[in-house]
């Protein structure tokens, strides 16, 4: 399928992380652009993040959302705000929504006021958020827990929550750490549905998120990111970085269903792992 | 019959039950036979049961409401005090006075009150204050306690909401833990319950089932002794058992 690349949506530079001494991420440069398809209304960004445990990812995700302050470097998102073609600002807390694992929510608010709160910071008048809920709540099948409090919900429910809360106060980049992780059959089915409702809801929609679970990552993923430690010189650092970018849609991988060329690049990822 | 013996073994609600009824007996039977002869050093049924009548022909609800309202006004004021540490806890320059607060917690308590006794003459009023003191210390250590439990991931999700540190304060601490202040003050009734007692014992004010307690002991009327011990533990078992329904009923969304 054509595509084109349009403009920069999130650029990373130089990206260090450390606490104390101990540098935890070094050198990550990446550059994320909005996509447009031929013949498609909207498509969002998928990005996925692979990696042995213990290299940095979730340092990465933080660093990104603005939870754990750069030691190096700059990461930049488009300004939304600012119609000017490329503009950009500096990524502060609260710019990238951020999923954990746990799908963690306010423990004292029902569905309702979980996401009436995400809204509080936006311009719209409260009947226009009343019914932004309401048309949120109901594509994505929450109408029956509105008035739940999240000890009441379940895990798919916990996580589809989470994720509306997200996109309502972010600007429009949803980072999710491992958010198949300990996940059955149906609830991945439901992330997966998830995925594909935010890449249809909006052009500018990025999604980045971090798997262990390889197939999925090729299953889902337009681009791809390794990471690890890397090699200089024979010798392998201990800091995690970018170790190999893996872009699908350049490669005839991308929105296509799983495949031989799925199956090659699965090992050749496996490998990348394997030896960072 | 090997069932009830065997460690981590499940039972039925009725054998629960069964087995409580049991002991129950067992120790009813014991109090019984122990105190059938002549010399005995813990009273007969007989001597509690008209320890019982006694204090309540002197007037044992008007005490018993009297001691209530003593904890109740203590509870409140050292709760108060407390969540002003408590939430302060996070504030950097604040953080060294909350954690001071709580190791006051270690002082004797005759000591505190020997200097109370120097600034407050009224003895309603020095009651009120000694527990507050000491309230105050314990409640203080509890409540940091259940702030350092939050998870990381609860503050995080604040800020990727957009909140400020102020609002995560608000949001995350102070609304999201307000069931835990309730069972926080549950989990130190029963200390609250038992110094209580002790002032009312110490400083001897118009009533309450510590003063009770203490003209009891100056007869050596173990009838009376241990039958206020059942009726104070009777009313911390149902305060207990009150504040943990209030909480529930009050907090939908408080599993502790």
């Amino acid at each position: 399928m054509k595509h084109e690349y349009k403009e920069t949506l999130l650029y990373v530079e130089n990206l260090s992380v450390a606490y104390d001494d101990t540098i935890i991420i070094k050198d990550i440069n990446l550059t994320e652009k909005d996509v447009v398809r031929e013949g498609v209304d909207c498509t969002g960004q998928v990005i996925a993040f692979v990696g042995r445990s213990g290299r940095g990812k979730s340092t990465f995700f933080k660093a990104l959302t603005g939870l754990v302050a750069c030691t190096n470097g700059k990461i930049l998102i488009r300004d939304f705000e600012n119609s000017e073609p490329n503009a950009a600002k500096l990524v502060k807390e609260g710019d990238i929504g951020f999923v954990d694992q746990k799908y963690t929510l306010f423990r004292h608010k029902t569905v309702h006021q979980a996401l009436k709160f995400s809204l509080r910071k936006t311009a719209l008048s409260n009947a226009e958020k009343e019914s932004k809920i309401k048309e949120y709540v109901k594509l994505w099948g929450l109408e029956n827990c509105i008035d739940k409090y999240p000890n009441e919900l379940s895990g798919g429910q916990r996580q589809r929550t989470a994720i509306i809360e997200q996109l309502f106060s972010s600007d429009n980049f949803i980072v999710l750490d491992e958010p198949f992780s300990g996940l059955d059959v149906g609830n991945i089915q439901e992330v997966k549905k998830s995925f594909d409702l935010l890449c249809k809801s909006s052009e500018f929609n990025t999604i980045i998120f971090s798997t262990h679970d390889i197939e999925l990552a090729l299953e889902m993923a337009q681009t791809i990111y390794v990471v690890g430690y890397p090699t200089i010189n024979g010798k392998q650092e201990k800091y995690g970085t970018i170790v190999a970018k893996y872009d699908l849609r350049d490669i005839g991988l991308a929105w296509t269903e799983f495949g031989e060329g799925h199956r090659k690049l699965y090992k050749e990822i496996v490998h990348q792992m394997m030896i960072s | 019959m090997i069932k009830i013996l065997t460690p981590f073994e499940k039972i039925s609600k009725t054998n629960k039950t069964l087995i409580l009824l049991g002991w129950l007996i067992l120790l009813i039977a014991i109090w019984f036979i122990g105190t059938s002869g002549t010399k005995h050093l813990f009273p007969s049924p007989s001597q509690v049961l008209t320890g019982f009548t006694d204090l309540y022909n002197e007037g044992l609800v008007v005490h018993i409401l009297h001691s209530l309202q003593l904890c109740f006004l203590s509870i409140f004021l050292a709760t108060i005090i407390s969540l002003v540490f408590a939430y302060s806890w996070p504030i950097p320059l604040l953080k060294s006075i909350s954690e001071f607060v709580t190791k006051f917690r270690f002082l004797p308590f005759t000591g505190l009150s020997f200097y109370i006794t120097m600034v407050i003459h009224e003895a309603r009023t020095m009651q009120v204050w000694i527990l507050v003191i000491f309230l105050t210390t314990f409640l203080t250590t509890s409540l940091i306690a259940v702030i350092k439990d939050i998870p990381q991931e609860e503050f995080d999700h604040a800020k990727t909401l957009k909140c400020s540190r102020l609002e995560v304060l608000w949001q995350v601490i102070i609304l999201g833990r307000l069931d835990y202040v309730i069972d926080v003050i549950r989990q130190n009734l029963a200390i609250t319950w038992m110094m209580l007692v002790t002032v009312e014992s110490i400083v001897v004010a118009s009533g309450g089932l510590g003063f009770l307690i203490k003209n009891s002991d100056k007869f050596m009327n173990t009838g009376r002794i241990i039958a206020l011990q059942i009726i104070i533990l009777l009313i911390g078992l149902g305060l207990d058992a009150g504040i943990n329904f209030l909480r529930k009923t009050i907090f939908r969304y408080s599993k502790i």
